[in-house]
């Protein structure tokens, strides 16, 4: 059909020809934006026709509008795609043929997009069949294109047939692969395919390409047309190296391990530059390594710089900038491509790289100058790339080496000559943003970083070479004289976002760089350290109060967060240990007293106690100084305050050392910890009581500092004997000024103090504490609720403000529940349960305390829930439905009359707080199934969790409106509760009444039409749970779903369908018709095939309802079989059992590869 | 709370309109009196005076009667003032032949007959018709600094 146009009639013509017009004019049109919407009706309606091939090459051929042609190939792409089953296998082969003849015939014309948006269609056409094809029908077309790239058919075709090849090479990495909905398993055969099979391939062809047009390219003096062959072919070589190699790694990996695929991905979390790895494997050594393929490109880049000055060339030229990508790409080759016989090679390989890139940054002043003085950088910068890529593939000692035979000095040294160079012109011009400077600082500290980080989890034994360790310490020191000049340069720019938080964490990810450096020579750097410290802080002292402090004091800020980078890492959840550098350095101390790290960190616990005092503190300590002192102080004593002494850390020579244990006693429980603990609290306890209104200084102090301690059980024990705690939790129970705390700080510090409690001797000793510390809370809140002029009363701003404290404080200590801690915060909202409920009555108009309200409740049933016995099950189930009645009963039909949109969308959003507290509450009583530690025996009378929870759902659906189930955290939490529900407890559901249940339904139904995956599998899981439920329970006879399922006739006479009828109605209308992800077929086959064992007659009709509709008797037979195959292919039983869901599962995505392609064209 | 009990105390009504409140203490939701109307905080952000100095908020808010946007910055140390706002539910006992008034039922048993209808038109459609089908409809109304309005309104099914 598609190779007989040239046979057909003049009718046949003329109507090509007005469809060419009517694409030409919607083309144009669309152009011009004239009535957009029909014009793009008429290209869709060109896309889904079916068979619209010969209109197509018609207009390819023939329209001189380039962006009909346009049209007409991605027509003929969708139309293949689609049809692609049932095309014969001439005509697949036919049209990629074309669409190949078609680019080389007009390779030299304009119109570019045209040709690669031809060509991508015959590369993804191609994939299509790419498992079907026999060799040697591939072998037609890649001969073809292998004599086009070989340059016999000049060089427009050369370029069209590498072109080609990036096209297919794209389609075929899983990365930018077309889905063509298939499912993964194709597109991961078609990659291993190519991988083993044609990747190195093509890589020689483009290499003799690429060779064939150098010696035009490097005799000529100006820009000539080899240029854009060369070009393409090393764009090309470049996106082959950067191919994902998988399949070609030597027997002993033979699994491939998802999680380590690279080398050492310990380390890429801290880096920010990209720096892909290439590992093709053995067999591409002699494409590579052996065949000088590397000097090749060092000579052709040389010879491209000497020709910067002519016309047609300059540093930034395209053919410049890809040779120098594929060189940096090409220092990062590793794995078994290198002979293991010749350990020589990689050094080899990697010092022609270097030599060839060193002329881009060497003698680095000189280069920097010439980039300050108009020169690009970009040149420079792919040189610091190259370096990163070499220290990827080798480890320090090695990389330190490879200069040395060339240069007097080793790369270390370099690498840092480089980068304080940058760190130079950094500082000059400090002031714009995104010079080449900061991008070049960038990836020199991921060279460090990524060279310092293997040593660093080494267990301390592995150490830089000497000389590398002075370029380190010197470039450190550099480093901090930069920032500390940036500091007090930027100490008076009043930033606006000056969020402390935010611009801590910003600076993070650069300061971790920066003490990977300092730990690489620790002996110079933590004096060095400690002498500009007490530097600084002589000088705030000596100027007080006759100099501005400003500029010392952001000088000191820097410097605290530098130093607390060195010290110590961040903990994030698990211990943080000692750093190695660290711990193994310093060996002749023998005396605690002397150990520079003790003495750095005592000089700042020395200066950060002088906060206490009231005149220092408002002379010196400024709220954003305090900040990083709380920072700091959180972040050290996590890794040194109390070490346990059991600790087990670093390796056992360390062991030995005693410098190390000069280190590790020291700030323990016999030593000075006692004291920096409490110095610590009383800080803690001064930041909160005299920075009024300081927001981030508090959270900081609570969160952080605060939390973390407590965390520690041994510190609990010191924290309570401590008189500085008793004055903290004292104040926090009775002192109004720690009211002043934000609603956050309020709930974290009670969180604290609670948690504290485990330091206490016994179980009593802990509930008595808590319940000492949150008596008062408790009672003001009774007091309040039993006052005989609440409704009034309440409405004061005051008194709104009293509770929402109360609230949080409560809310604070619930989430701190643990078994000892238990019983004593039960107690407290049980004594709070009828006050909430009164509450909840009298600031039903007040959102913002409602909220505080629903939020404690659930976090306290969070809490308590699996420690409870029956009775007290029962009661907290009754409080927390009346909670739900009530909470209905106020919102239900409530109508807000504000005028402002923007009041009104905050009320909106408001309510779907509530209502996600809401769902989260019934979450957390369902967990009581799951998880339950009380005493009780099965057998005692309980309360039915199931029941319980579907009633709470039936009081809150109504409130959940299809327009707030788009708020997507709303939508995921219903959904997942109604998916657990149905999946835990179908019988339960089918004891609803049938508005209930219909009502649940509804939603299901929705949320099978939403977008989010994630939604539609959780309700397909619903209706497997649903249908699997009523299958397994009928065939057992009895009664599943009963009515539900059977449908009903109301007293119209109108039949309505049962619900699992309707479902499978929707489901099968769904999967045949309508855009899904393919990830969701197997969930979706689950949910099918226990729905057909329910309604086979249903099903039954509605296949033959569908082959009824096709008017193709082709395609009738086909989707009649394809049925038929469906349900019996594959030994299909009837038993819902694994072996069984896996068949269908199978047998679903067969199916719909084969006959969704007709079924969806009109 | 000191040790001494906390004392609840009724203010009478209307003698103290606003109450002083520390400005880092309002948050978003909360409300604060700015050029001397009562608004609704809908976005707060913190920033300081330089980069040494005090912490400042900077407030967003509505006036609850007008809609009109009003911004503020204050001192976050520093207190603001924050109206009392108070709202009680009445029911709706009939609408005036006019079309815009109401007549409330009040808890004690009397009446009050001086607040407008809204303005807007389905609203106003949907209360006179909900109202004409003979439902229990409850209006809320909301007074702050000696303004009050109508703000919320809602059916109640006859118990």
């Amino acid at each position: 059909m598609f190779n007989g146009i040239a046979g057909g009639g003049a009718e046949d013509l003329a109507q090509l020809q007005s469809t060419m017009r009517a694409i030409e004019l919607a083309c144009s049109y669309i152009q011009i934006n004239t009535n957009p919407a029909a014009a793009e009706a008429t290209i869709l309606s060109l896309h889904q026709s079916p068979q619209p091939y010969k209109a197509c090459r018609f207009i390819l051929e023939n329209s001189q509008v380039a962006a009909a042609r346009f049209q007409a190939a991605a027509a003929v792409k969708e139309a293949a795609i689609r049809e692609w089953s049932f095309l014969s296998t001439e005509d697949k082969g036919g049209l990629i043929s074309f669409c190949l003849g078609y680019v080389m015939q007009h390779a030299n014309s304009a119109d570019a997009y045209v040709f690669s948006k031809v060509s991508s269609v015959a590369a993804q056409l191609m994939k299509r069949g790419w498992l079907e094809f026999t060799p040697a029908e591939k072998e037609v077309f890649f001969y073809q294109i292998n004599q086009a790239i070989l340059g016999s058919r000049g060089l427009d075709v050369q370029f069209i047939g590498i072109h080609f090849l990036e096209s297919l090479v794209s389609e075929f990495s899983p990365s930018t692969s077309s889905a063509m909905s298939l499912p993964r398993e194709f597109h991961e055969n078609c990659r291993k395919s190519l991988e083993q099979n044609y990747l190195k391939t093509f890589y020689s062809w483009t290499q003799d390409a690429a060779l064939s047009v150098t010696n035009k390219i490097v005799e000529s003096n100006s820009d000539v047309p080899e240029v854009k062959v060369c070009n393409a072919a090393l764009r090309l070589m470049y996106q082959i190296l950067n191919w994902e190699f998988r399949y070609s790694k030597g027997g002993t990996k033979g699994s491939i391990n998802v999680f380590s695929d690279g080398i050492r991905s310990d380390t890429s979390s801290l880096r920010k530059t990209e720096c892909v790895i290439v590992q093709p494997g053995a067999a591409w050594c002699d494409v590579l390594l052996s065949s000088s393929h590397v000097g090749w490109l060092i000579n052709l880049y040389s010879s491209l710089r000497q020709k910067f000055a002519l016309e047609g060339y300059w540093l930034d030229c395209p053919v410049a900038v890809s040779a120098r990508k594929l060189i940096v790409q090409l220092c990062s080759l590793a794995g078994e491509v290198f002979p293991s016989n010749n350990a020589q090679m990689q050094e080899q390989h990697l010092l022609l790289l270097l030599s060839g890139v060193l002329p881009w940054i060497d003698p680095p002043d000189v280069i920097s100058k010439g980039i300050e003085e108009g020169r690009s950088g970009s040149e420079m910068i792919d040189g610091c790339r190259a370096l990163l890529s070499i220290a990827t593939v080798t480890n320090p000692v090695d990389f330190d080496r490879l200069l040395r035979s060339i240069r007097p000095f080793g790369t270390l040294t370099l690498l840092s000559l480089l980068m304080g160079e940058v760190v130079k012109v950094l500082l000059a011009n400090s002031n714009d943003e995104e010079t080449w400077s900061y991008e070049a600082r960038d990836i020199l500290l991921d060279t460090w970083t990524t060279l310092l980080a293997s040593m660093d989890g080494s267990g301390g034994n592995a150490w830089l070479p000497p000389e590398g360790m002075h370029a380190a310490a010197s470039l450190f020191s550099l480093i901090a004289e930069s920032e500390l000049k940036l500091a007090s340069a930027s100490a008076t720019t009043d930033e606006d976002d000056a969020d402390c938080l935010a611009s801590v964490s910003a600076m993070d990810e650069r300061l971790g760089s920066y003490a990977l450096i300092a730990r690489a020579a620790v002996d110079a750097t933590v004096p060095f350290l400690t002498k500009l410290f007490s530097d600084r802080v002589a000088r705030l002292h000596q100027g007080r109060g006759t100099v501005d402090p400003t500029e010392t004091l952001e000088e000191v800020y820097s410097l605290l967060l530098i130093i607390g980078h060195v010290l110590a890492d961040e903990g994030e959840g698990e211990t943080a240990l000692v750093p190695d550098a660290l711990q193994s350095h310093f060996v002749d101390v023998v005396e605690a007293g002397n150990h520079p790290v003790v003495l750095l960190s005592s000089s700042i616990v020395k200066f950060a106690e002088q906060c206490l005092d009231a005149n220092m503190r408002s002379s010196i300590f400024s709220p954003r100084l305090m900040e990083a002192v709380i920072w700091f102080l959180a972040r050290w004593s996590f890794t040194y305050l109390m070490l346990p002494e059991d600790r087990n850390l670093g390796s056992n020579q360390l062991q030995s050392l005693p410098s190390r244990a000069c280190l590790f006693t020291f700030f323990n429980e016999h030593n000075e910890g006692k004291f920096v603990l409490d110095i610590i609290v009383r800080i803690s306890l001064t930041s909160l009581m005299s920075y009024p209104g300081e927001k981030d200084l508090q959270e900081l102090t609570c969160h952080q500092l605060l939390h973390a301690l407590v965390r520690r059980r041994n510190i609990c024990f010191h924290l309570l004997s401590l008189d500085s705690w008793r004055n903290l939790a004292n104040a926090f129970a009775n002192d109004k000024s720690l009211f002043l705390l934000n609603g956050v700080s309020q709930r974290s510090l009670a969180q604290t103090l609670v948690l504290s409690a485990y330091g206490m001797r016994s179980s009593d000793a802990s509930n008595q504490y808590v319940k000492d510390l949150m008596a008062h809370m408790t009672s003001s809140l009774v007091d309040l609720a039993n006052n005989s002029d609440l409704k009034n009363l309440a409405q004061q701003p005051d008194i709104i403000m009293l509770v929402s404290c109360v609230l949080e404080r409560l809310r604070g200590a619930a989430s701190a529940t643990e078994p000892r801690t238990q019983r004593a915060i039960y107690e407290m909202g049980l004594s709070v349960m009828n006050p909430v409920i009164r509450l909840l009555e009298v600031y039903k108009h007040e959102s913002a305390v409602i909220y505080l309200l629903l939020k404690f409740v659930v976090d306290w049933v969070d809490g308590q829930i699996s420690y409870l016995e029956a009775h007290e099950t029962t009661g907290v189930v009754n409080f927390c439905m009346s909670l739900l009645q009530t909470y209905s009963s106020h919102n239900i039909g409530k109508i807000s009359l504000s005028l402002s949109s923007t009041l009104l969308n905050e009320a909106k959003t408001e309510k779907y707080k509530d209502l996600r507290a809401l769902l989260q509450l019934l979450s957390h009583l369902c967990s009581k199934d799951m998880v339950d530690f009380s005493s009780d025996s099965i057998e005692t009378q309980s309360t039915n969790i199931s029941q319980v929870v579907f009633f709470g759902l039936h009081i809150i659906t109504p409130l959940i409106t299809l327009e707030l189930l788009k708020y997507p955290k709303l939508c995921f939490d219903y959904f997942s509760l109604i998916s657990h529900m149905l999946e835990v407890y179908p019988e339960t559901l089918a004891q609803l009444n049938s508005d209930a249940f219909n009502h649940v339904l509804t939603t299901v139904d929705f949320g099978l039409h939403q977008q989010d995956v994630d939604i539609v599998t959780m309700c397909l899981r619903a209706l497997k749970a649903l249908a699997s439920y009523h299958y397994k329970e009928t065939k057992d006879g009895n009664t599943g779903l009963g009515s539900h399922a059977a449908g009903h006739t109301d007293t119209n006479g109108v039949f309505h369908e049962g619900i699992l009828s309707r479902f499978l109605r929707t489901l099968l209308q769904f999967l045949l018709f309508e855009d899904y992800s393919t990830d969701l077929v197997s969930t979706a086959a689950d949910a099918l095939f226990p729905l057909i064992l329910c309604e086979p007659n249903l099903y039954q009709g509605l296949g033959n309802e569908l082959i009824e509709k096709q008017g193709n008797p082709n395609f009738k037979t086909r989707l009649a079989n394809a049925l038929q195959v469906l349900t019996t292919s594959n030994q299909l039983s009837s038993s819902l059992d694994r072996v069984n869901y896996q068949r269908f599962r199978k047998n679903l995505n067969n199916f719909l590869i084969e006959v969704r392609g007709f079924l969806k064209t009109k | 709370m000191s040790d001494e009990e906390h004392h609840f105390e009724s203010s009478d009504a209307g003698a103290s309109k606003t109450y002083p409140q520390q400005a880092g203490n309002i948050r978003k939701g909360g409300y604060i009196v700015i050029k001397g109307r009562p608004c609704k905080v809908v976005e707060v952000s913190t920033s300081k005076t330089g980069k040494h100095g005090h912490a400042k908020c900077h407030f967003v808010a509505i006036d609850i009667f007008t809609s009109k946007k009003l911004e503020d910055i204050v001192p976050s140390s520093h207190n603001c003032d924050v109206p009392h706002v108070n709202r009680v539910d009445y029911q709706l006992i009939d609408i005036s032949e006019d079309g815009f008034y109401v007549s409330l039922l009040t808890d004690n048993g009397s009446t009050k007959d001086d607040l407008k209808l809204p303005t807007d038109e389905a609203l106003l459609t949907q209360l006179k018709s909900g109202f004409e089908e003979g439902k229990d409809i409850v209006v809320s109304v909301m007074s702050a600094m000696g303004e009050e309005q109508m703000c919320a309104l809602k059916e109640v099914s006859p118990k």
